[in-house]
C-alpha cells in the first residue's frame, strides 16, 4: 500500500485500482490489470443497466492524469456521495436493503456475462435514500462452472449479522464494528438459537458453512480432485436462495428505548408546532447544504431539513427509532434523509488497517448545521458530561447549532434525577450560556411555548 | 492432498476451501430445486394450467440458459 496521503485508506486490497484525491475531487484509477473487465462492464451494457436502475454509482470518464501512470489505464470520477456511512451504523432494514441490492446486482451481472468478485457491505452506500454499489471495479467476467468467490464474504458481511439481529439480539449488529471483514461464521453459529438449524437456508449458509470452514481450515484442497463444477442454474439457485433467505429475516422495531418517544414526550400540540417553527427559522437563518440531527429519534425534525432538499443525517442511539425513520423515509421516497445508529457518547472510531480504512464520525465532519434537540440533558445529566465539554464537541461538528436547553424543573430531567444525587450545580441557563458562549455567538434564544425549555440558535464565533 | 489451486490468479479474495466446497454442495441442491421448479412450470403450461409466476419468455430454453428470476420459495 502506498503511504501517499492522496490515496484513500479504504481502497487498497483490490489490485484493479484505487481511489485518490486531487484538488479536492475524488477519482478512481483503473489499473491496466483490470482493463479487460472494465471494458466489458461498459460494452456489455451492464454499467448502463445498473446505473439506470440506481444500483451502481454513476461515473464520468475523467481526462485527469493517472495517479500512478505506471499502473493506470483510465481515471474515472464517481458521483460524490454526501455522507459515507458504515454497516455498523445501519439499522436492520438498511443492512437488509444493502444485501438485497448486492444480490440483485449479481443477478443482473450474471445475465450479462459478469460476476461480482467481492460482496463487501462497505462497497454499498446509501445515496439519495437507496443502497448503491460504489465500487465500479467489483466486476469480473463470469466463467462458466466457477462458483462465487464472494459467497463467504456475503455470508459474513450480510447474512450472519442479519440472522443474529433477527434471531438473537438486534444489538449484535454492532459486532460488525469489531470484525471488519464481517462476523466469523463459527461465532454467528454459536450465538444463533437452535431453531435456526431447522431452516434449510440458515443451516446451510451459516451453520454447515461454519462447520465446513472449520473442517477444511488446515487442509489443502486440490481443485483437480474436486470434480464438481457449479452450473449456471446452480449459481442462480444459490443467488435466489440467498435473496429469499435475506428477505425472510425480519425484525420488528419495538420495545427499545425510544420507539414510542413521541407518544410519551411532554410537549403540547402547540408546543410541538412552536418547536417546528423554530427549526424552520433556524434553517432559514443558517441556509445549510448538510444537516446532522443528533438524537434525531424517528426523524420528526430531521424531515424539516430533508424536505428542503438538504442532505440530512439523522443519528440516534436506538436501533428501533432508526429503523422506523428508515422505513418512513423509504415510504416517502425521501432522497435526502440518511438515518443512522450512533451513540454520541462513543461515536464510530477510525477503524481497520492503519486506522485509515473506516473514518471516525469526526473525520466525516463538518456538516453545515447541527440540530441537538432534547439531547443536552441526556449528555450532561444522563452521562455526567460537563456542559463546556458538550459545547466543545458540538463546535467541532458544524458552524451552526440549534440546541435545546431542558432545565432541571422539566419533568424529563426530574425523572433522570429521581434516582441519583444532584451533583449538577452548573446545570442552569447561565451555566449553559457561559459554556456555549465560549464557542458560539447566540443569535437568538427562544422560550418554547407551554414548556420550561429554551431553544438557542447559535453561530460559531 | 496436492497444491492449493483453488484460486484463479485474478481473484483477490480468498474464497476459503471450506466455503468453496460447501458452496458447491449447497448450490447443487438449490440448482436442482430451481430446475425442478422450472420444468414443473413448463409441464403445467403444456397441460394448460398456466402459472403466471413461472412463465418464461422462451419456453424452449434449457434451464441452464435461463436468467429470469424463478418464483420465490
Amino acid at each position: 500500500m502506498s503511504s501517499d496521503p492522496a490515496r484513500l485508506g479504504a481502497s487498497f486490497r483490490d489490485p484493479s485500482g484505487y481511489l485518490f484525491q486531487r484538488d479536492g475531487r475524488l477519482y478512481r484509477q483503473v489499473n491496466r490489470a483490470y482493463q479487460a473487465d472494465f471494458d466489458r462492464l461498459l460494452t456489455s451494457g451492464l454499467y448502463d443497466e445498473l446505473v439506470n436502475a440506481g444500483l451502481l454509482i454513476r461515473h464520468t470518464e475523467s481526462g485527469a492524469a493517472p495517479h500512478d501512470p505506471s499502473l493506470g489505464y483510465r481515471v474515472i470520477e464517481p458521483e460524490p456521495v454526501p455522507f459515507i456511512s458504515y454497516p455498523y451504523e445501519w439499522s436492520f432494514g438498511q443492512l437488509q436493503a444493502a444485501a438485497l441490492a448486492t444480490l440483485e446486482i449479481q443477478k443482473r451481472a450474471l445475465a450479462k456475462g459478469m460476476s461480482l468478485k467481492d460482496s463487501s457491505a462497505y462497497n454499498i452506500q446509501f445515496h439519495r435514500g437507496r443502497p448503491v454499489l460504489i465500487d465500479t471495479l467489483s466486476f469480473e467476467a463470469y466463467r462458466e462452472g466457477e462458483p462465487w468467490d464472494a459467497y463467504r464474504q456475503f455470508c459474513q458481511h450480510f447474512l450472519a449479522p442479519l440472522a443474529l439481529m433477527a434471531h438473537t439480539d438486534i444489538r449484535l449488529g454492532q459486532l460488525l464494528r469489531v470484525y471488519i471483514d464481517g462476523i466469523p461464521l463459527d461465532l454467528a453459529s454459536r450465538l444463533l438459537p437452535r431453531k435456526t438449524r431447522l431452516s434449510f437456508s440458515l443451516l446451510s449458509h451459516l451453520h454447515l458453512h461454519a462447520a465446513s470452514q472449520k473442517r477444511y481450515a488446515d487442509k489443502i484442497v486440490d481443485r483437480k480432485q474436486v470434480r464438481r463444477r457449479m452450473s449456471r442454474t446452480s449459481f442462480l439457485g444459490l443467488i435466489d436462495n440467498l435473496a429469499s433467505t435475506t428477505r425472510n429475516l425480519t425484525w420488528k422495531p419495538a420495545g427499545t428505548e425510544w420507539g414510542s418517544y413521541y407518544t410519551v414526550h411532554n410537549y403540547t400540540q402547540a408546543g410541538l408546532a412552536h418547536k417546528q417553527q423554530v427549526v424552520d427559522r433556524f434553517l432559514d437563518l443558517s441556509t445549510p447544504q448538510t444537516v446532522w440531527d443528533l438524537g434525531a429519534n424517528t426523524g420528526l425534525f430531521s424531515q424539516q431539513a430533508s424536505r428542503r432538499g438538504i442532505a440530512t443525517v439523522a443519528f440516534d442511539i436506538d436501533p428501533a427509532a432508526v429503523e422506523l425513520n428508515y422505513r418512513d423515509s423509504t415510504s416517502r421516497a425521501d432522497a435526502h434523509m440518511l438515518p443512522l445508529v450512533s451513540d454520541l457518547t462513543n461515536p464510530s472510531p477510525a477503524l481497520g488497517w492503519s486506522n485509515r480504512e473506516r473514518m471516525s464520525l469526526l473525520d466525516r465532519a463538518p456538516a453545515d448545521a447541527v440540530l441537538a434537540l432534547a439531547l443536552v440533558h441526556h449528555l450532561a445529566i444522563g452521562n455526567n458530561l460537563p456542559l463546556p465539554e458538550v459545547a466543545r464537541f458540538f463546535s467541532q461538528l458544524a458552524p451552526w447549532l440549534l440546541v435545546e436547553f431542558v432545565p432541571k424543573r422539566d419533568s424529563q430531567v426530574q425523572r433522570m434525577l429521581a434516582t441519583r444525587v444532584d451533583i449538577f450545580d452548573r446545570y442552569d441557563r447561565p451555566g449553559f450560556e457561559l459554556a456555549f458562549g465560549q464557542h458560539y455567538r447566540i443569535e437568538e434564544a427562544i422560550d418554547l411555548q407551554d414548556s420550561e425549555r429554551t431553544l438557542y440558535l447559535l453561530q460559531r464565533s | 492432498m496436492h497444491l492449493l489451486t483453488l484460486l484463479r490468479p485474478a481473484a483477490y479474495l480468498d474464497p476459503g476451501s471450506g466455503s468453496y466446497l460447501l458452496q458447491l454442495l449447497v448450490a447443487a441442491v438449490l440448482g436442482a430445486g430451481l430446475a425442478v421448479r422450472m420444468y414443473w412450470g413448463r409441464i403445467k403450461t403444456i397441460f394448460g394450467r398456466k402459472n403466471p409466476d413461472e412463465l418464461t419468455e422462451n419456453p424452449t430454453d434449457k434451464p441452464d440458459e435461463l436468467t429470469d428470476k424463478p418464483d420465490e420459495q
